[in-house]
């Protein structure tokens, strides 16, 4: 088991590194970023000289190098906009966004795995029907379209609740919804796959031979044999509600990561886009390595064989 | 002539059907305690869903649409799916082919042990866990203390089919299902668990009702066999009559099926032409017909019933002053 967790761990480790090269190399490809900063008008002394300043006339790799070195002096440059460490300006966002991921991730698991677990064990019902109906226009509906239709009906028209900004928490509920849509369909669809594979089983007959009704057996034995796969989705999920907040963000005009990406591509600050997309990959393969680790508490098959 | 105790179990007239075709149709044998019943048929013959009949535990697409089980005086039938819940396990277990499958790969076999006691027993959990320990010295399963902590795949299946022995008898149940418990085993095993069973029969008195193709498992461990073809009893009697003496052409060329060491090597195995008619090919008249050698336009028209040949003994064929043909086809 010590084995399987250091494995994991030298995985994530290899993972980011894979990043970090990916995030330079992409960077270096789209040209050479001292033109992205200058003026139109800006003559070629002066380009020449901002290169050199920002050290871009250098061999690539002595370049990559340094780039690693002040990785791990947790210095990711200075937002060439705003003149402050871009590390600070993602820093003062990520609280919106985690709040609103949060929100989303509620709505998505709170919602999607109850609703996965009906439509599995109530199949031909009615209930399952309307449920079917609302899980796949979560998952059909683009995340730009019934967000703006959630401002129209619930902010515009019923005047229930504010459209945009951060300002109070019942505001964080439109996006919240709208944000976990997608996720809240994958995790219905995933959570029902997983119930009626785990139903066709030999042991939930050999449950119900025992006397268990089906409901016992679903929630004495099902649910944990299920919820493996749907952890796997939930690591995903996680760090997909991230990269969903882009949009959302910028269409409730909520304060986050999300929205300040945008900002940053629309005004060529590309190390805070850098440092977003960094902290985004890093979310990911962080999921990732605590669901390897959740499913050594789930399964001792992990457990004890590895 | 012996007498005949009261049966424990008796299945009458049981009919199955899926999509309209009668699967299992009119199946009739009773249990006395303490005894084995065999079920023996090819594949698809209704063996099986016969059983699961027998705890109203049919697949959704099979319903039961006639005939009755008793289990001492009660009608398993009858009964509200809440009381054939309190039945099944308690008062009527069953164990399957795949004993691994079985149990609930991600929980300790000990812990499943007990919960199947307290899914009937309003205990403490610790008593159950005592009872648990209790059940897998039992069913012989070496150093029961260090086993009751181990999960499923820890296990050989030999041990997992003495786990799920362990989880159908800790309720002490009446009758005791047996869907081939052999099949996915080694044979020496095989031979280990149809032991244990008969142990158990012969201490609790537990009557059994095993399913098998194996006529080895049959001449080891049952006192009745019933034999099965296209979901009706073609013959059905006290085992070493059925062995002595089958009164039924399928039964005899079954029989002569089996390979004896007697055999010159690699002879090739004797087999019984032809296949098992799908429902939908039942005809009126008796379903071995296509493959019976004595088959006549009577056998082809007309479902002989099980006629009485008396002590226990009867077959569902209208030739059987003719077996004698059949075991020259069969040698």
């Amino acid at each position: 088991m010590l084995n399987y967790t250091v494995q994991r761990l030298i995985q994530a480790l290899v993972a980011i590194f894979g990043v970090l090269t990916i995030v330079f190399v992409i960077m270096h490809l789209s040209g050479d970023p001292t033109l992205l900063l200058v003026p139109q008008d800006a003559s070629a002394e002066m380009i020449a000289e901002l290169r050199h300043q920002l050290g871009f006339d250098r061999p690539i790799w002595v370049q990559y190098i340094d780039y690693l070195h002040g990785l791990t002096q947790l210095d990711f440059g200075m937002s060439v906009v705003q003149r402050v460490p871009a590390l600070d300006i993602v820093a003062s966002r990520l609280p919106y966004t985690i709040q609103l991921a949060a929100g989303a991730l509620m709505v998505a698991i709170g919602i999607g795995i109850p609703s996965g677990i009906i439509m599995a064990t109530m199949r031909g019902s009615a209930i399952e029907r309307i449920l079917a109906a609302i899980v796949v226009t979560g998952q059909s509906v683009p995340t730009f379209l019934s967000a703006i239709l959630l401002i129209f009906i619930f902010g515009v028209t019923l005047r229930w609740l504010p459209t945009s900004g951060a300002s109070e928490l019942r505001a964080m509920i439109m996006p919240s919804i709208a944000l976990g849509a997608l996720s809240m369909s994958t995790f219905a669809r995933m959570s029902r796959i997983a119930i009626i594979d785990e139903l066709g089983k030999d042991y939930v007959r050999a449950g119900l031979a025992r006397g268990l009704s089906l409901g016992q057996t679903v929630f004495r034995h099902v649910l944990r044999n299920a919820s493996i796969p749907v952890i796997t989705i939930a690591a995903l999920e996680i760090g997909n509600l991230l990269a969903g907040a882009v949009i959302i963000e910028t269409v409730f005009a909520w304060p986050g990561i999300g929205q300040l990406a945008i900002q940053s591509i629309q005004s060529r600050d590309f190390l805070v886009v850098q440092v977003i997309v960094l902290l985004i990959s890093f979310v990911y393969v962080l999921t990732s390595v605590l669901a390897d680790l959740v499913y050594v508490v789930v399964d001792p098959r992990i457990r004890l064989v590895r | 002539m012996e007498i005949h105790p009261r049966p424990l179990l008796s299945v009458e007239g049981l009919t199955v059907e899926i999509a309209g075709a009668n699967v299992v149709d009119g199946i009739s044998f009773s249990v006395a305690p303490g005894k084995v019943m065999a079920l023996v048929g090819e594949s698809g013959c209704g063996k099986s869903l016969t059983c699961y009949a027998m705890l109203g535990l049919l697949p959704p697409a099979a319903r039961r649409s006639g005939g009755h089980i008793r289990l001492d005086d009660r009608d398993l039938t009858a009964l509200s799916q809440r009381d054939m819940r309190k039945t099944r396990g308690k008062d009527i277990s069953i164990i399957f082919q795949e004993p691994s499958a079985s149990l609930d790969p991600l929980t300790t076999v000990g812990a499943q042990i007990a919960a199947a006691y307290r899914t009937h027993h309003n205990v403490p959990r610790a008593e159950a866990h005592a009872r648990a320990r209790r059940m897998l010295a039992d069913v012989g399963i070496p150093d029961p203390d260090r086993r009751f902590h181990q999960y499923p795949f820890e296990l050989s299946g030999g041990m997992c089919q003495r786990i799920m022995i362990s989880i159908a008898l800790i309720c002490s149940p009446r009758v005791l299902v047996a869907d081939e418990p052999t099949t996915a085993l080694d044979v020496t095993i095989q031979a280990q668990i149809l032991d244990l069973m008969k142990k158990l029969v012969a201490e609790r008195g537990t009557s059994i009702v095993i399913i098998t193709h194996d006529m080895g498992v049959v001449a080891d461990i049952a006192d009745d066999v019933a034999v099965m073809y296209a979901g009706r009893i073609a013959e059905i009697a006290p085992v070493q009559t059925l062995f002595e003496k089958p009164q039924h052409p399928y039964t005899a060329l079954l029989l002569a099926s089996i390979p004896k060491l007697s055999d010159a090597p690699k002879a090739d195995l004797a087999t019984i032409e032809g296949r098992v008619p799908t429902p939908n090919e039942f005809g009126a008249g008796c379903r071995f017909a296509d493959r019976c050698p004595l088959a006549t336009e009577k056998c082809r028209a007309e479902q002989p019933p099980l006629f009485d040949r008396g002590g226990g003994h009867r077959s569902a064929c209208w030739h059987i002053d003719r077996m004698a043909e059949i075991r020259e086809v069969a040698a």
